[in-house]
């Protein structure tokens, strides 16, 4: 027993730079991932957080949870702002007035990434900025109230897409953003999820390192918007990645790796009985969403092998 | 025209329960209105509801409501975050989800109006299953103040509900049984206490631009009373691996000298994580 001891706490720091005393709802997977991506970026960071559910509940005036310099931006420009920080850190170090090099951060979700901020990202990934974007994606906008966003997944309900009698919830496929990012030729893309929190901090840990933009999309459980009990957010996470709705890989250079993969992969109704948002899907909704996943999948593992088989 | 303000949290279905009150209101040829008033409030924040029922004119007024005639609150632990009674009619009611007897809430919270009790957290256990209590509290107003009949709000639930309707009639109506209601004290109003947030900057200490120069200030915050079940860990199965610790979403499980686990009560919102996730087991969730 005596060697099983304290595993956890010698593999991280016990330093939390989001402090608790946020607002996020009880169970929420988002809160997790932004505690464990502040463990792993550490105290040398500017953090540039777009508005959205972390933004709201880490930062009611005059409380703010952040232990790290943080700035509060809209919605549609967090990567504008990074790539504005981390000019002025540029230009202010070749002037000789400023000596430290802290790494810029931004962050956003699904909606601030997908649909609201997206120019402002395509623009910054374009120029090169050395700044990490990370995604926070919870599948819809949980901060208004459940409304459909690009990334929200097929069949999924909310309160812009019900399903009902006719509607089977969201009509269109998740917008895939990580393949977005790796389209723009940036050196590093990867996904995440803090039901692999020490994939996930690894990853982070990277993308510091990066010079240039680095994108990390990070699948963040919701409870209040999945409808599913908050005790199972890590679970929900688990189940995503081991049904291949969201594979943890990373894209360093255009060079794809598989980081968890699985010989077979589990059914994706797993994932849906869990959660509210899918439960009016017929059979032969499931079926039609499966095929895609193991299609999708399929793609994703030749990809990453063809990169094996090069080397 | 009588005023109602709901004390209740977000996801405990206050704003329904307002609305089905509204509802069987109108059914017996009243004027009512229901409406919610928040912020960015999460699932367990506390949230404000506001009714008015008139008896035969219709209601102009659109603004929330200031001065109460009656006043319910959901949530127990509530009392102890916010002056729950704040512009309470001095003939108005307060009615309490609270496991506390008449006497002993007396002695923490007196005024001049009246005050009704029921334990609806462990009739909702009972009767639904679940410890949401907004049914069964609209089954103690009914009690207590006779705003609308008990079988007026039938009804409604039946609607809402559809097939989990029956436990929350149940719900309500054995809340109307075990109401306890009592008259006026008479004593000069005491708080149970001095309440967060009354030592917040004024607006003239703001600095510009919103810019806040204390680091992780939200620590004063308390999160702990959105709880309703508490992470118990049995120390006889925890071999200590800081899976608990790992996966907290408030980051506020801590590593005691001994090396064990133990959930920071000020913040725990009781999410459960920790405990679904216990390779061994050896966390139990403990209601409150």
């Amino acid at each position: 027993m005596e060697t099983l001891a304290v595993y956890v706490p010698r593999l991280i720091t016990t330093k939390e730079y989001f402090a608790p005393g946020h607002r996020a709802c009880m169970g929420c997977g988002e809160a997790l991932a932004v505690r464990l991506v502040c463990k792993a970026l550490g105290r040398n960071v500017i953090i540039a957080n777009a508005t959205g559910c972390m933004e709201i509940v880490s930062s009611p005036l005059p409380y703010t949870s952040w232990e790290v310099p943080w700035i509060h931006t809209l919605f549609e420009n967090a990567a504008a702002v990074a790539s504005g920080i981390e000019a002025g850190i540029k230009v202010l170090r070749r002037k000789g007035k400023y000596s430290k090099k802290p790494k810029v951060v931004a962050m956003a979700g699904d909606g601030g990434t997908a649909d609201i901020g997206f120019q402002a990202l395509s623009g910054a990934f374009e120029r090169g900025h050395e700044f990490i974007y990370i995604c926070f994606d919870n599948e819809a906008y949980m901060n208004t109230g459940i409304q459909r966003s690009s990334a929200t997944p097929f069949g999924a309900s909310t309160t812009t897409s019900p399903a009902g009698k006719v509607s089977i919830g969201q009509a269109t496929w998740k917008k895939n953003m990580p393949a977005i990012a790796v389209a723009h030729d940036i050196p590093y893309v990867a996904t995440a999820c803090p039901s692999y929190p020490f994939d996930l901090m690894n990853k982070i840990s990277k993308a510091i390192k990066i010079e240039g933009p680095a994108y990390i999309h990070i699948l963040s459980v919701c409870p209040t918007g999945w409808r599913l009990p908050a005790d199972l957010t890590i679970r929900a996470g688990r189940l995503a990645v081991e049904t291949g709705i969201f594979p943890l890989y990373e894209v360093e250079e255009g060079k794809y790796v598989l980081n968890v993969d699985f010989p077979r992969l589990r059914p994706v109704e797993d994932y849906f009985k869990l959660q509210g948002r899918f439960r009016h899907l017929t059979q032969e909704v499931i079926a039609q969403i499966q095929e895609r996943v193991t299609a999708e999948y399929t793609r994703l593992r030749e990809k990453a092998a063809r990169v094996r088989d090069n080397e | 025209m009588i005023e109602i303000r709901w004390h209740g949290r977000g996801g405990q279905g206050a704003v329904t329960s307002a609305e089905l009150l509204a509802l069987a209101a109108i059914s017996e040829g009243k004027f009512a209105q229901a409406f919610p008033s928040f912020g960015p409030e999460r699932r367990g924040a506390p949230v404000l509801v506001f009714n008015r029922v008139s008896p035969n004119s219709p209601i102009r007024a659109r603004v929330s409501v200031a001065h109460p005639d009656i006043v319910i609150v959901l949530d127990p632990g509530l009392l102890y975050i916010t002056d729950v009674t704040s512009g309470l009619k001095e003939d108005g009611i307060l009615v309490l989800n609270t496991p506390k007897s008449l006497v002993e809430i007396r002695s923490e919270l007196s005024g001049p109006w009246r005050l009704a009790v029921v334990n609806a957290t462990s009739i909702a256990r009972e009767m639904i299953g679940v410890p949401i209590v907004n049914t069964t509290m609209l089954g103690a107003l009914a009690r207590a103040t006779r705003i609308v009949e008990l079988d007026s709000l039938t009804e409604p639930i039946l609607e809402r509900f559809g097939a989990r309707a029956r436990g929350n009639v149940d719900a309500c109506r054995k809340a109307y049984e075990e109401t306890e209601t009592g008259e006026p004290a008479g004593i000069v109003p005491k708080r149970p206490k001095i309440f967060e947030g009354e030592e917040l900057p004024t607006w003239q200490e703001l600095l510009p631009g919103c810019v806040l120069t204390k680091p992780g200030s939200a620590r004063q915050y308390r999160t702990g009373d959105w709880r309703s079940e508490r992470p118990v860990w049995d120390h006889q199965r925890c071999i200590k691996c800081g899976i608990c610790y790992l996966f907290c979403p408030e980051g506020c499980v801590k590593q005691t000298k001994e090396g064990y686990f133990e959930a920071d009560l000020y913040y725990c919102k009781g999410c459960g994580i920790c405990a679904r996730e216990c390779w061994t087991e050896a966390i139990k969730m403990v209601e409150e």
